[in-house]
């Protein structure tokens, strides 16, 4: 369970932002315009923020640049009703660590919260990470399945990667889309479709079902099997 | 377009060169018709001040009685005064009786004659004959080598005059076309800025009230009312943006909050979950059109960077190649290095990617799709083909419509946007998108114009 701090004007949207977050077990409070949000920031421990770009009272962009000079450090997924072509630029330049457009689906919302606390988490991690059967060593970038050697491509290492340290949780085709190639449009449903099924053919075993899992409508999920 | 340094091709296109020119050819030919009057007025006058003393001395040579002539002629030639050196006495038959002349033909009686000086023996003459009463002919020469010299200086005076006007014109037509040419390229530079998106750039006037301050001052008018514009379809954009995405926003948290009630009838979630579709999918076409119109104001310009295209299309490879094997299509690059141009990575990859998307749904399976990058010149081509359907002639156009959907699309997955998306990143980096037959199949093509 986590700690969130939703700052959002509007407060239907700052409503279900929490309903939906509290639904994936973290504890969230909510705030409505900038100066609120900053103090509110300052005086309590939170472990990530939501924060809508426009805000009453102080652009969400100066929030985030005024929380970095203070040096609160939470990871900031910025909520823009702005269209993305130069915002999101200006959002991560300003020290928002992901963005999300309006409108947006609440469980895609949610997703990205998560990676962003699962992110913070694996700040200070070891070189190895396991799910399962799967073992991936990040410093010579090789992989084990069941203790044997799977050779994966540059791209696949990553995806993989990507997956693995939101084991346990949905990631959507889009986030992996952005974190995994760096691009921000959208990439249509085969695509990486496709991509994790190649994955799927290198890692599953046949006396085990797969570790990736497809969720429908939603994205894809590593399992410990 | 003018070139960055200043070149003579440049000058010597420029108005106020050709003005300069056309002024000075004409005083020149001026100079050269006065030149020539006073040259052929004193060549004449210094003519005919010669042939009047040989007259004189004809008529002098005249009045002598005949036995006394042979002697006057020898004491003449003798004395050589004013130049008169050449003297003759022929006979009827033309056969020399006394004088230092001895040519005999080609004489008409009372006319005067030049001849052309021969080296080492005479310089150039003017000959006057005259018939006696007897029938004898007197001949009287006079030679000109002084006013031959002096009607060549006038011809040289003339001749180095008319070069050196000719040099004086064009160094003053070069020397008056530089500043124009300098305010010029300052012109266009702007003029390069304002294309590029930069609204805020104005071209600069002198306040010299010219032509060239009335051309700026009406260029900059334009361009503010262009700003303005430009900056009314933004802010009813962002308001648009603004206005509709929070209630969207809300909408399609309920909807989705609905669904996820523990005690909702299977019938009811099914119809929630059909209705988030169909939002879902409105959502990503408002989200596209905003998208396409944001890239139509051309902001981004301002974070340009110089793209490696063969890179760009090698990591489109490695992203579609997977789909286009899945479909048995082979997916094949042929990328010249060095194919380099300014723009943003991000959206080139997107509208390459797009188009790659595009030819593997058409291919047919087991087909093929080629991509090819070339540099042409100072511009770029990125070609990819399939041999798909293609898409015919009298609709190539309309594909880059909004929402189009062309014939034998209905199975393929898409908005109808994609390319519309496309085509707003193609007009963003100055490229054009236009499409071919490849004979089956179509070729999409991005390009610098005219390349």
């Amino acid at each position: 369970m986590a700690r969130i701090l939703v700052i959002e004007d509007d407060v239907t949207t700052a409503r279900e932002i929490a309903t939906e977050l509290t639904a994936h077990g973290h504890e969230v409070a909510q705030v409505h315009d900038g100066q609120a949000a900053l103090d509110m920031a300052m005086r309590e421990p939170f472990d990530a923020i939501t924060l809508d770009r426009m805000l009453p009272g102080m652009d969400g962009l100066v929030l985030v640049e005024r929380l970095r000079e203070r040096r609160v450090l939470l990871p900031v997924l910025m909520i823009s009703a702005l269209s993305d072509v130069d915002d999101r630029i200006a959002g991560l330049r300003a020290g928002g660590d992901d963005y999300l457009i309006k409108p947006f689906a609440s469980n895609e919302m949610a997703m990205r919260v998560e990676v962003l606390l699962r992110r913070r988490q694996q700040s200070s991690e070891s070189a190895i990470l396991r799910v399962g059967g799967i073992e991936l060593d990040l410093i010579r970038r090789k992989v084990r399945v069941e203790g044997e050697p799977v050779r994966l491509l540059h791209m696949e290492f990553r995806l993989l990667e990507f997956l693995a340290r939101n084991a346990g949780d949905v990631v959507s085709r889009r986030i992996i889309f952005e974190q995994v190639w760096g691009y921000y449009f959208d990439p249509g449903a085969n695509l990486i479709n496709v991509h994790i099924g190649r994955l799927r053919k290198k890692l599953d075993r046949p006396d085990k079902p797969s570790a990736i899992v497809t969720v429908k409508g939603e994205g894809y999920r590593l399992d410990a099997v | 377009m003018l070139s960055e340094g200043l070149r003579f091709r440049d000058i010597r296109n420029t108005s106020t060169f050709r003005l300069t020119l056309l002024l000075g050819l004409v005083a020149a030919i001026g100079v050269v018709a006065l030149l020539g009057l006073i040259y052929g007025l004193s060549a004449r006058e210094l003519d005919s001040r010669s042939d009047r003393i040989l007259r004189a001395e004809a008529a002098r040579l005249e009045g002598i009685p005949r036995d006394q002539l042979p002697d006057h002629i020898r004491v003449a030639i003798h004395r050589s005064v004013s130049g008169l050196n050449y003297y003759g006495l022929l006979d009827r038959e033309g056969r020399p009786l006394a004088g230092n002349l001895r040519g005999s033909s080609g004489f008409v009686p009372g006319h005067v004659r030049e001849i052309a000086g021969r080296s080492g023996r005479h310089g150039p003459v003017r000959l006057l004959a005259v018939r006696t009463a007897a029938g004898e002919t007197i001949l009287i020469g006079r030679d000109i080598t002084p006013l031959v010299d002096l009607r060549r200086r006038v011809f040289e005076v003339l001749a180095f005059s008319g070069v050196a006007i000719a040099l004086l014109i064009l160094i003053a037509g070069t020397l008056l076309s530089f500043a124009p040419l300098r305010r010029l390229g300052r012109l266009q530079r702007s003029a390069h800025k304002i294309a590029a998106g930069h609204l805020e750039e104005r071209m600069p006037i002198l306040g010299r009230g010219d032509e060239l301050d009335l051309f700026a001052g009406t260029v900059n008018t334009m361009v503010d009312e262009v700003g303005r514009v430009v900056s009314q379809v933004k802010a009813v954009t962002d308001a648009v943006a603004h206005d509709l995405r929070t209630p969207l926003t809300r909408v399609r948290a309920q909807l989705y909050r609905a669904g996820q009630q523990p005690d909702i009838s299977p019938l009811l979630a099914g119809k929630v979950e059909a209705a988030l579709a169909d939002l879902d999918m409105v959502l990503e076409r408002f989200a596209a059109l905003l998208r396409i119109s944001e890239l139509e104001t051309g902001s981004r310009r301002a974070g340009f960077h110089t793209v490696d295209l063969a890179a760009l299309a090698r990591a489109a490879i490695d992203l579609y190649g997977p789909l286009a094997e899945e479909r048995g299509i082979a997916l094949t690059l042929e990328a010249a290095d060095g194919a380099r141009m300014f723009g943003d990575d991000k959206l080139l990859f997107e509208a390459v990617g797009n188009l790659i998307d595009n030819a593997i749904k058409f291919a047919p399976a087991g087909g093929r799709v080629g991509i090819r990058v070339r540099s042409a010149g100072d511009g770029v081509r990125i070609e990819i083909r399939d041999d798909g359907p293609g898409i015919p002639a009298d609709q190539r156009k309309a594909v880059l419509r909004r929402f189009h959907r062309g014939a034998g699309s209905e199975e393929v997955e898409g908005s109808g946007l994609g390319l519309s998306v496309v085509a707003a990143i193609a007009h963003l980096h100055q490229l054009s998108l236009d499409f071919d037959d490849a004979k089956p199949g179509l070729i999409a093509r991005l390009h610098s114009p005219g390349r």
